[in-house]
């Protein structure tokens, strides 16, 4: 039995696919493509693999990630062909590498980096758009309020999501178009949605519409000494 | 064609988009200019639904396969993104190539059940295209129907331009053609449907005008022409190993109500269940032979990728060759961990070796369906079977490890008594005392039994077609004393809404007088009928009102039998004095034995051969 460590890509139509309808388009995949799985033992018998991170519906990305426990070695050109022959347009495997790692990638994830397309509401400069980012960012801390459901009753919390703020680049400002980069907390030990940072933002003073936009994630990252380092 | 740029706008508002964006694996891409006709498939209700549905799936393979002909895809948008249509002007669109529904040259709706006629309306409207046949024009495409509610065409027939009666097929590929002769001919609308109203399985309902009585019973069914045919004959297929079956199947993204492979094993019943429309309709059975399905199985699983296979049929334990076939499917699949699910088995030829095979692979759901509570009734309604089947099946199923049964029952039946009603407690408490017969280290898992009780809803062309269904307060009485027996911690009890099963026997029933009520019933806001949280009863109500039409003489009257039915034009071979002569044998508690052991003579044979019976 060997470990498959995988890339893959989920874009266009794709993006508006669940995680959980995702991960049975890759059940089926498998399949079609004849893939040596390895599966879980009992009356329903499931396929051994596992996503890094749950990508919400509507969002693209070209660094998502998986692994794959399989029977029998297979070559990793191999694997990444045959599943790219019978994957839909819009997902892809970009990369496969065996891996020793017996760490999940689940626990590995620290950090996502993510671009996102926002429109400017009224004409502002690029330099006061680069000001409200600074200043958003000399915050020690940027509180939002989350609701729990606890016995029946109504929860709230405030929590600070500066933390899970690492930066914001500013990529291209051209008339009412806006697009940003920045890298934000992901995984079991802090997790912060890209979507909160934009609501923030345009709380903090950004002028955008906080409604319409589109985000991307580019790549998620494991730390190695202290270094962020994409799992493959 | 609607730009992508335009959903975009909309598809993140709404719950489960993936309805709604078409693009995907296995289906066909065409450029309109390459072809000559395009027809809609329309499934009136929301894509999770219609994708499940075999029928679909056939005719657009079989369509498509044709290359001057292209078949698309439309379901019902949910609530929200009708909403979201609606606010942003956004027609109702086909799948594939996102063409407004309305530049199609027919639009083909299946009838599953009545309770998605509101659907078709919602459909039509959001598609800009008049509601009624008479205000169409020469541009609007066709609207048609079909599928086993066809089977009572009355009550759509304001709506639907023409139906298909029976199995589709090949009169739909003789429509087509027809339909892109005379389209080089440059033929009318009406000049359109006389070329194809004498086709086999044909119906024009603006060919034709029905006189009344004084009662409100029809009087006479008159054609409008002569050459307009009087009788309307249900066509079948023949010889299923001939008859077109899809070699690939579209792999929906979202999860639908049947996730799998269907394979269609045979069509036709010889059980012959009073209560039973499809085994009365789908007359003869014709089966497909085991190595046919074996390789079309193949083929399915390695197209889709799909981890199981379900036969399809009315009965499945019927089927002549099923232990080969379950055989040979689980040594074919089961190092691909593919499961085999096989619904409709009747418990009394239940194979304890099959389940067990079946069970090697992965364990489904255990339902039985006995639909009486007592022996008289079970005889009355010839459901051949006895509590003794039932009771060993269940104690061999719980032996084997399950622990979850359900039990179907109906309620309202022809001459139900509280004894009968009593006997669906009984049944369910013997099921239950049979699990902790069980010796300790053979129970497995927690019991749990739900028993399902449906009103009964009597329907066109079965032996109880005449008789009146009980009233919304007689099936809440019902509901309510079984609700007050069935007091057990390991059975549920459900029941179903007596009023939903009220207005379903209007329209299974109804003459085409009811398609006005449809369609003022649509206009103030009824729609998905058939999913609790939609369902609007006032609004119904308030339609027969208004149009001053009694929903009860559709559904609570006893007709005589000499009454013209509003689908008596139509013939599906079995002779209405068979159906006669089973209600009288209802009536006394007779049994009709199974079409296997002996002929009852219902008339199928005379007209249409090629069956096994």
């Amino acid at each position: 039995m060997a470990k498959l460590r995988v890339k893959f890509k989920k874009d266009s139509l794709i993006r508006y696919i669940s995680h959980l309808d995702l991960m049975r388009l890759f059940q089926r995949a498998f399949r079609r493509a004849n893939i040596p799985v390895e599966y879980s033992q009992g009356y329903n018998p499931q396929p051994k693999f596992s996503l890094a991170t749950a990508l919400a519906l509507g969002l693209t990305s070209e660094g998502e990630y998986m692994d794959i426990e399989v029977v029998e070695e297979i070559s990793t050109e191999e694997f990444t062909r045959k599943m790219n022959e019978v994957l839909p347009e819009g997902v892809k495997i970009l990369k496969a590498n065996y891996t020793e790692d017996s760490k999940s990638l689940m626990a590995l994830i620290k950090w996502s980096s993510y671009i996102i397309e926002l429109e400017l509401l009224e004409g502002t400069s690029k330099e006061k758009v680069l000001e409200n980012i600074s200043d958003y960012l000399k915050q020690d801390e940027i509180l939002i309020t989350k609701q729990k459901k606890k016995k029946g009753r109504i929860v709230t919390r405030e929590v600070n999501i500066r933390e899970g703020i690492e930066n914001i680049e500013l990529l291209l400002l051209e008339e009412n178009k806006l697009i940003l980069k920045t890298l934000l907390k992901t995984g079991s030990n802090g997790n912060l949605k890209p979507e909160i940072l934009i609501e923030t933002l345009h709380r903090e003073g950004l002028n955008i519409n906080n409604e319409e936009y589109k985000i991307h994630r580019l790549e998620l990252f494991t730390e190695i000494d202290g270094k962020k380092v994409a799992p493959i | 064609m609607i730009s992508q740029e335009r959903l975009d706008k909309v598809l993140l508002k709404v719950e489960k988009p993936a309805r709604y964006i078409g693009h995907e694996q296995n289906i066909y891409t065409k450029e309109k200019s390459d072809v000559k006709a395009t027809f809609a498939f329309a499934f009136p209700d929301i894509y999770d639904v219609g994708m499940s549905h075999l029928g679909l799936h056939i005719l657009y393979n079989l369509l498509n396969e044709e290359n001057d002909i292209y078949c698309e895809r439309v379901f019902t948008p949910w609530v929200d993104m009708e909403e979201q249509m609606r606010d942003n002007n956004i027609p109702l669109y086909s799948l594939e190539s996102k063409t407004p529904i309305k530049e199609f040259d027919f639009v083909g709706f299946t009838l599953q059940y009545e309770m998605s006629y509101t659907n078709i309306l919602s459909m039509i409207d959001l598609s800009d295209i008049p509601l009624e046949t008479v205000d169409r024009g020469e541009d609007d495409p066709f609207i048609i129907a079909g599928g086993p509610c066809a089977y009572n065409p009355e009550p759509l027939a304001d709506i639907i331009d023409f139906f298909v009666i029976g199995e589709s097929e090949e009169t739909i590929l003789k429509v087509m053609r027809k339909y892109i002769e005379g389209k080089e001919n440059g033929l009318s609308r009406k000049e359109f449907l006389e070329s194809i109203v004498n086709i086999d399985g044909i119906y024009v309902p603006s060919f034709y005008k029905v006189d009344y009585n004084e009662d409100n019973t029809i009087k006479e069914t008159i054609p409008l022409k002569e050459e307009y045919p009087i009788k309307i004959k249900k066509v079948i297929q023949k010889n299923l190993d001939d008859t077109y079956f899809p070699k690939k199947m579209i792999i929906p993204y979202i999860e639908t109500v049947h996730d799998r492979v269907i394979l269609e094993i045979f069509r036709g019943c010889t059980r012959g269940c009073r209560f039973c429309q499809a085994g009365m309709i789908y007359r003869p059975v014709r089966e497909r032979s085991v190595d046919s399905l074996i390789s079309l199985a193949k083929e399915l699983i390695e197209v889709t990728g799909h981890e199981e296979i379900s036969l399809s049929s009315l009965s499945t334990s019927d089927y002549s060759q099923l232990e080969t076939l379950v055989t040979s499917l689980i040594s074919e699949f089961k190092d691909k961990k593919i499961g085999l699910s096989l619904p409709s088995l009747r418990l009394d030829s239940f194979s304890l070796e099959m389940i067990q095979e079946i069970q090697k692979v992965r364990k489904t759901g255990l339902t039985f369906a006995p639909e009486a509570g007592t022996q008289r009734l079970r005889d009355v309604i010839n459901k051949g079977i006895n509590e003794e089947d039932l009771i060993t099946s269940v104690r061999d199923a719980f032996g084997m490890g399950w622990s979850t049964v359900k039990l179907y029952f109906m309620i309202g039946l022809p001459t139900e008594t509280e004894e009968d009603l009593y006997g669906i407690k009984d049944l369910a408490y013997k099921v239950k005392e049979e699990f902790f017969n069980l010796p300790r280290e053979k129970m497995k898992g927690s019991l749990k039994i739900t028993t399902s009780a449906s009103c009964f809803v009597p329907k066109a062309f079965t032996p109880f077609q005449w008789y009146p269904q009980d009233t919304i307060e007689e099936f809440k009485e019902k509901q309510d004393y079984l609700k007050s027996i069935i007091k057990d911690r390991k059975i549920t009890y459900n029941t179903h809404d007596a009023k939903v099963s009220f207005l379903e026997a209007v329209f299974a029933r109804g003459d085409r007088k009811v398609s006005q009520v449809l369609i003022e019933a649509y206009k103030n806001g009824a729609k998905f009928d058939g999913w609790r949280d939609q369902f609007k009863y006032d609004v119904w109500m308030d339609a027969f009102e208004k149009l001053e039409i009694d929903p009860h003489f559709y559904a609570n009257r006893q007709r005589e039998y000499e009454e013209i039915l509003p689908w008596d034009f139509i013939d599906i071979g079995v002779t209405k004095q068979f159906l006669i002569k089973e209600n009288e044998k209802a009536q006394k508690g007779e049994l009709t034995p199974n079409c296997q052991v002996s002929c009852s003579g219902c008339g199928i044979t005379k007209d249409f051969k090629g069956g096994i019976c």
